[in-house]
């Protein structure tokens, strides 16, 4: 929303450079702010990463030596200020405490998995709301149009891990469709052994997605055109699928966006529960190893993805819907 | 109308399809009891098999895929003590003695050994024959390079014994010389992290020959990730003609517990390492699916520090120690699958003195008329510290907070992450804690030390607990040579520790591990660890 002020205070009302400059700043700021929240969180938390390393029962000298190696023995602020630099410098957060390697290859190996499953969640969330959503918004106040809305509202309940768990328990354990975990062997395999993951991603997804997909359509088909268009006699098929529906998507695309951090935030936990060698697995594996540069790297990571796509959804409704552009 | 009725009728089918999906997924968690009895019968059998030498022809060729709950992120055995590493690193490198499935000492790369009387000098002879995995010869000469690392590095399962001189006396002779005798020696010799590797590292860098070690063990390292899968390949040179069985064996890193109980019933996997209590009776029952168990060198138990104000005051342990049904709480919490612990020392080890020492039982008056005798008569408030995560120490908590109210005790549960909970107690930041002990070899030593001495590295296990007479057995237990003299002086140590409790030892919990019921002759050591040499998988 306050980009779109800031849109507003464009000459013209055409993307000018200035407030594009003020929107990356601002992007930039709050990422920053994001860093620093993350890396004085996890240095409060107990846990020595040098223990970790080193394993239970290693001596007391080893420890502070191996301390010493990984800079930990230093004062806090100098810490930070090592971290902001290289964050600055190198645009990563260091080399792995744990792996030795650099932050940067371990997420890139690990992305693919994850942006594969958020990406099929996405496609799978769309494709049944929107079915759902026209089911609704044709037999709106009928029987189906109750359900459609009172069922996803029981779902929206329910945990991410749960949904997860019962679908492994049904269609792996149970009935042998799926596998229960990790990724499959090539494209096929992988797209295969992502499906349930993807399904409980969008599960929760769903929802919110066929709740504004059906108000878009109603206002759609109340709209003066609609009407317009069936005194001219064009097939209600037609009328649903080519103006009805390319009308509303917009804003439920723009909703997916805005949900972007709750999808990112649930892929996590999911990629856990099945197993999936992806960020989220990574995450937690860091978390538990106090593997401080690497968490910091997916938090800076996820923040700089859930910032961009905001910014590029805010752009992309300003330029494409004529109606943000009246309101401001 | 007809539209009405249309409308009515999808809604019946979305309705129906909706229940369905219901009844099915309740059915996931209904329990599958019909065939109960013969299952059972089945069971034994095939863990009878587990357990003994399989007699008819093994099944050969195969990959074994093994579910474990943490990745291997080093190999080098001197630098290692954790389950992660010692159970992969176990696979590669072997030692001169072994310990079996019972835990006593076995030949291993020695096909023999000699103790000389006077406990000083230790011989051993080399198997004929033997070759490193990348096909070299195996000498003396390797085995004195080997135990002198050791000795040069220390590491955490430290060579204890004080050594002389380690020489090969030929290329098929090891001799060890100590400048004082140390029973538990040969037993600490069948520790993994004596193993032997080649002399010099084969030529290579110490970090190069650790990425992908050279050992005389049934497997060599074919890939691996640190922070993820191993896969190890069969040891074409393996000394034990025509093992191991299987081709391959994966350890495959599956974080979370269903995750990794639900790929053992799915048939994606072939066992899993670190089956908890409370899941055994599932995998016993499910249709392909069995549970293999053995005694452990593991004593679960409630740890005080003793330098915190209320728990330094020994009538406090023990009125505590006294209002604990120990008994109670075992039967409630391990399904069958442990024993009451009397002493730290578990069952499997020597020396354990379970029916001999005299422990405070339960017996709530008892307990009373003990804390009366405390400088805090009325009962306190104090905190008992848990490693979150893990449910069966939840309910060990709550059992232990229920005992201590009932002598005026007001114990407040702290449940807290592990990484956070190893850090607080290792700073003795805290009044009670509850852990568990485990022995690295079968020597009494191993785990009496560990938790007695309190100028050892671990301080009577973070308890601070000190006793001059305990620390006095202690060192004359490492010295008397094994029989009836070194039962009495562990039998002397435990019971002053049982009376003064710096710790209760509350069960001796058993090692599970759930497999495919395909699996055959899937040995568990005491340790936990598995001889994968053997297993062979029904094709």
């Amino acid at each position: 929303m306050k980009l779109s002020k800031s849109l507003n205070k464009s000459p013209g009302g055409t993307v000018s450079g200035r407030w594009l400059v003020l929107a990356v700043v601002r992007a930039l700021v709050v990422i920053f702010c994001v860093m620093t929240a993350v890396f004085f969180i996890i240095r409060i938390v107990p846990g020595d990463p040098a223990k970790m390393i080193l394993g239970e029962y290693s001596t007391p000298e080893a420890i502070a030596n191996m301390r010493h190696t990984l800079g930990l023995d230093l004062p806090l602020w100098e810490q930070f200020f090592r971290f902001v630099k290289t964050l600055f410098t190198q645009g990563d957060t260091g080399n792995s405490i744990i792996a030795g390697t650099s932050t940067r290859e371990l997420i890139a190996e690990r992305a693919p998995v994850t942006l594969l499953l958020i990406g099929m969640a996405c496609v799978l969330a769309v494709l049944v709301a929107l079915l759902l959503a026209v089911l609704a918004a044709t037999r709106k106040d009928k029987l189906a149009d109750h359900l459609i809305r009172v069922i996803p509202t029981i779902t929206l309940g329910m945990p991410v891990f749960w949904v997860g768990l019962l679908l492994i328990l049904l269609f792996s354990v149970r009935l042998h469709w799926f596998p229960v975990g990790g990724i499959g062997e090539g494209w096929t395999g992988t797209l295969y052994s992502l499906t349930l993951p993807a399904i409980t991603v969008a599960f929760s997804q769903i929802p919110t997605l066929v709740r504004s997909l059906r108000a878009q359509m109603l206002e759609v088909l109340e709209s003066d055109f609609v009407v317009t268009l069936k005194a001219a006699g064009i097939p209600s098929r037609v009328i649903l699928f080519k103006h009805v529906l390319r009308n509303s998507a917009l804003p439920t695309l723009m909703l997916l966006g805005v949900n972007i951090s709750y999808l990112i935030g649930g892929t996590l936990v999911v990629e856990q529960v099945f197993g999936i060698k992806g960020i989220g697995s990574l995450l937690f594996s860091s978390i538990a190893k106090r593997d401080f540069p690497v968490i910091q790297g997916i938090a800076l990571y996820c923040a700089v993805s859930v910032v961009i796509i905001s910014l590029l959804i805010e752009i992309i409704s300003w330029w494409l819907d004529p109606r943000t552009r009246g309101k401001q | 109308m007809k539209r009405f009725q249309t409308s009515v009728r999808k809604s019946i089918w979305v309705g129906t399809l909706a229940v369905l999906l219901l009844v099915l997924i309740a059915g996931c968690s209904g329990n599958k009891n019909a065939p109960a009895a013969n299952k059972d019968a089945q069971q034994n059998a095939n863990q009878e098999k587990n357990q003994s030498a399989n007699t008819g022809k093994p099944a050969v060729g195969g990959t074994f895929v093994y579910g474990r709950p943490a990745s291997v992120n080093s190999l080098d055995l001197h630098n290692q003590i954790t389950a992660n590493n010692a159970f992969a690193i176990d696979k590669v490198f072997e030692p001169l003695v072994a310990f079996d499935s019972k835990g006593e000492i076995v030949d291993w790369l020695a096909k023999s050994h000699s103790i000389s009387d006077d406990g000083l000098t230790y011989t051993f002879v080399l198997r004929d024959g033997l070759k490193f995995s990348n096909g070299t010869d195996v000498t003396a000469d390797d085995a004195v390079f080997s135990l002198q690392r050791h000795l040069n590095v220390g590491g955490p399962l430290a060579i204890a014994a004080k050594v002389d001189t380690i020489k090969a006396e030929d290329s098929h002779t090891l001799v060890i010389t100590l400048k004082e005798s140390y029973t538990p020696f040969i037993s600490e010799l069948s520790n993994f992290s004596n193993g032997i590797l080649p002399n010099n590292f084969g030529g290579v860098s110490e970090e190069e020959f650790f990425k992908k070690p050279v050992g005389t063990g049934p497997f060599v390292v074919e890939q691996w990730d640190p922070a993820g899968d191993l896969t190890f390949a069969k040891n074409p040179y393996y000394w034990q003609e025509g093992k191991p069985y299987i081709d391959k064996l994966v350890y495959k890193l599956i974080e979370d517990d269903s995750q990794a109980i639900n790929q053992l019933k799915a048939g994606e996997i072939d066992g899993i390492e670190s089956l908890a209590l409370q899941n055994a009776e599932e995998i016993k029952n499910g249709a392909d699916t069995t549970v293999v168990t053995n005694g452990s060198w593991v004593t679960e138990q409630l740890f005080f520090n003793t330098l915190d104000q209320h728990f330094s005051d020994v009538h406090v342990r023990r009125a505590l120690a006294l209002a604990i049904d120990r008994e109670g709480l075992t039967k409630a919490l391990t399904f069958g699958y442990a024993q009451t612990a009397n002493s730290l020392l578990p069952t499997a080890i020597p020396y354990h003195s379970n029916d001999t020492i005299k422990v405070l039982n339960f017996d709530l008056n008892a307990a009373k008329e003990e804390l009366a005798k405390s400088a805090f008569p009325d009962g306190f408030t104090t905190k008992l510290l848990v490693a979150s995560g893990n449910s069966t120490r939840a309910q060990e908590a709550q059992i232990i907070q229920a005992a201590g109210k009932e002598i005026g005790i007001n114990i407040e549960i702290e449940s807290i992450e592990l990484a956070t909970f190893r850090e607080r107690f290792f700073a003795y930041d805290f009044s009670a804690m509850l852990n568990s002990g485990q022995a690295d070899s079968p020597d009494a030593n191993s785990i009496i030390a560990f938790q007695t001495d309190p100028e050892g590295f671990s301080k009577s296990y973070w308890t601070h607990y000190t006793n001059d007479e305990v620390t006095k057995l202690l060192h004359e237990g490492q010295k008397t040579a094994d029989g009836e003299g070194r039962a009495k002086v562990y039998s002397d140590l435990l019971q002053i520790v049982a009376e003064e409790v710096p710790y209760i030892p509350l069960y001796y919990p058993d090692i599970l591990k759930g497999v495919r019921s395909s699996v055959n002759s899937f040995v568990v050591l005491p340790n936990g660890s598995v001889r994968f040499e053997e297993v062979h998988v029904k094709q």
